[in-house]
């Protein structure tokens, strides 16, 4: 197997506060691996110690080096948005092509121009002169440019509306995946981007509660929408989490076969969204 | 290597437009006083043909010296008005960054913390002043030149009178001297400063100056002595790059030689004394100080996690 990123018992606490708790997780080359959590779960910290930008306990290796200790050779090999308003806001977009170009060793400048023609962005404009969604626009031109073997994104798309949020995930999966690379991601928004996962992972209070390959998913996890006395029935097999849906009961199972709960109602696999409510409120306290 | 270091300072320029911006204003502001000028005395028609029919008759000496007065005041505007550049430069280059959360992006791209704080170092210690360097050459000629046209308009001889006379050259690298050991002499001082820029949560200004006037008084009242006033505030004035005087000496030196009927020094020239500059220990020491800090700033740009 080639994980390009191998996580072993890392853990990180600021004072005594444990923002990451003994997580081990392996990342694969060629997958898209969503990260998903509720606010404070130890996300950011997670991929924050992955960029290297935080020095955490346990071991942690990205592309067989150690992000925190080496990082400037990391970086010549990864890429990552942190956040959609990083971009430093004065300097002007052919300034920004030219840096990059000239600090980086895998950066296309004639990719990122062959994005940019794309876009309505004007090279002589400054960053503060775009809306939010061109600086979008721009930075994930500039990410897409450099081949790198992994990429890292942080909420890429929060705070843009509705329309540009498509279209980011529709150009990342179009112009940046080719299967030979990594995609590491986090969002709020997990509809929006279940279908183009690979892998997700679930992390709550630091911990990790969930990790599978999105194709697994439908073996472990089913969902069952039904109602009265069937409900009663189905509730032997203990769901993991109960909700009502127009008067009506979704259960959500973890472990039970599909054939165990037929004709107790409606069965299908859980969108993520749900599942992730499920694994969050409905574990054990 | 190098063309990272050069993309790096030219980063800094189009970041703070400032360094290329305050020059150029200073030097149109003095070059249209010297329009303003000429037009003012112009009206005291006579006098004024009078006085340039005297300096005509004046010595070479006389005349290259007077000429180099008028060059050394207006170098010593830029040289002033760099220094405050400098200070705000030097606590905004690691803070803004910071603040507008920019280090996010600046960190995704292989260059490494000490690269890029050094490029600020060599921002503040070199491309400023040559700068301000080029600035002053040009305000220079300029400026003479308008003097010129003045004194050909007057009917006088603008070759013999400013141009035959006067040792460019020589106070052109005699004003590059100063400006390149200014910088060194008060390096502790830019040093702290992209230190408190690198960790202070906000208000650079206040963090980097309170210290530096709380902290002698607090030595003054708690232990009587006054060790921290002097190593700060006398070293501004001592910077010991003329021969067996200090900048503050330099301007009585040049008033007495005047008051004595002497001619001032033509050039600064022949007063440098760069092995004086070089052979002091309180030089190195403040380096070192300064190194000190730039490490320091490194340090926190590196290992501080507060994104």
């Amino acid at each position: 197997m080639t994980s390009l990123v191998s996580a072993r018992n890392v853990s990180k606490y600021y004072g005594k506060v444990r923002a990451v708790d003994d997580v081990s997780f392996d990342i694969e080359k060629g997958r898209i691996m969503g990260l998903i959590g509720p606010n404070g779960a130890g996300k950011t910290t997670l991929l924050k110690a992955v960029l290297g930008l935080t020095d955490c306990q346990g071991s942690l290796s990205v592309l067989g080096l150690d992000p925190f200790r080496e990082r400037k050779e990391l970086m010549r090999e990864i890429s990552f948005i942190a956040d959609v308003a990083v971009l430093p806001r004065w300097i002007r977009v052919s300034q920004l092509l030219h840096f990059v170009e000239t600090v980086h060793p895998h950066f296309s400048r004639a990719r990122a121009d062959e994005l940019l023609a794309r876009t309505k962005i004007r090279r002589d404009a400054r960053v503060r002169e775009l809306s939010k969604g061109m600086i979008t626009q721009l930075h994930l031109s500039i990410i897409v440019a450099i081949d790198a073997k992994l990429l890292v994104l942080d909420e890429p798309t929060i705070g843009l509306d509705i329309i540009f949020r498509k279209e980011f995930y529709t150009n990342l999966l179009n112009d940046y995946f080719d299967g030979e690379r990594t995609i590491l991601i986090t969002t709020h928004q997990v509809e929006e981007i279940e279908h183009l996962l690979t892998d997700v992972m679930f992390i709550n209070d630091g911990r990790i509660v969930l990790q599978a390959g999105m194709d697994a998913l439908p073996q472990q996890y089913v969902e069952l929408m039904t109602s009265g006395e069937n409900a009663e029935r189905a509730r032997q097999y203990k769901p993991i989490f109960e909700r009502d849906v127009f008067g009506k009961k979704v259960l959500t199972f973890e472990g039970v076969r599909r054939e165990q709960l037929q004709g107790l109602g409606d069965l299908r696999t859980p969108a993520i969204a749900d599942l992730f409510v499920a694994k969050i409120k409905g574990a054990p306290a | 290597m190098i063309a990272r270091q050069a993309i790096l300072l030219r980063r800094e320029l189009w970041e703070h437009r400032s360094i290329l911006v305050t020059p150029a204003v200073i030097g149109l502001l003095v070059s249209l006083m010297a329009v303003t000028g000429h037009v003012v005395v112009s009206t005291f028609d006579q006098a004024v043909d009078g006085v340039i029919l005297g300096a005509s008759a004046l010595g070479e000496t006389q005349r290259s010296s007077a000429v180099g007065v008028l060059m050394t005041g207006i170098s010593s505007l830029f040289a002033i008005a760099m220094w405050i550049l400098t200070v705000f430069y030097a606590l905004d280059a690691l803070y803004t960054e910071r603040k507008d959360r920019s280090i996010l992006f600046w960190r995704s791209i292989p260059c490494t913390d000490s690269e890029t704080v050094l490029s600020k170092l060599v921002t503040a210690m070199l491309v400023v002043p040559l700068v301000s360097f080029a600035a002053i050459i040009v305000t220079h000629l300029v400026v003479l030149s308008l003097t010129s046209l003045w004194i050909e308009w007057r009917g006088a001889n603008a070759w013999h009178l400013i141009w035959s006379a006067t040792p460019f050259i020589d106070n052109w690298v005699a004003t590059l001297v100063v400006l390149l050991a200014l910088p060194l002499w008060l390096s502790p001082f830019i040093g702290w400063f992209l230190f408190v820029s690198a960790f202070t949560k906000r208000s650079p200004f206040l963090v980097a100056f309170l210290p530096i006037f709380i902290l002698p008084m607090l030595e003054k009242t708690l232990v009587g002595s006054t060790l921290l006033a002097e190593a700060l505030f006398v070293r501004t004035g001592k910077l010991p790059l003329f021969q067996g005087l200090d900048t503050g000496d330099l301007l009585f030196y040049e008033g007495e030689k005047m008051a004595a009927g002497e001619a001032p020094s033509i050039s600064l020239l022949p007063l440098l004394d760069l092995s004086r500059f070089f052979g002091s220990p309180a030089l190195w020491l403040g380096i070192v100080v300064c190194a000190l800090f730039v490490l320091a700033a490194i340090y926190v740009r590196r290992y501080r996690d507060d994104t």
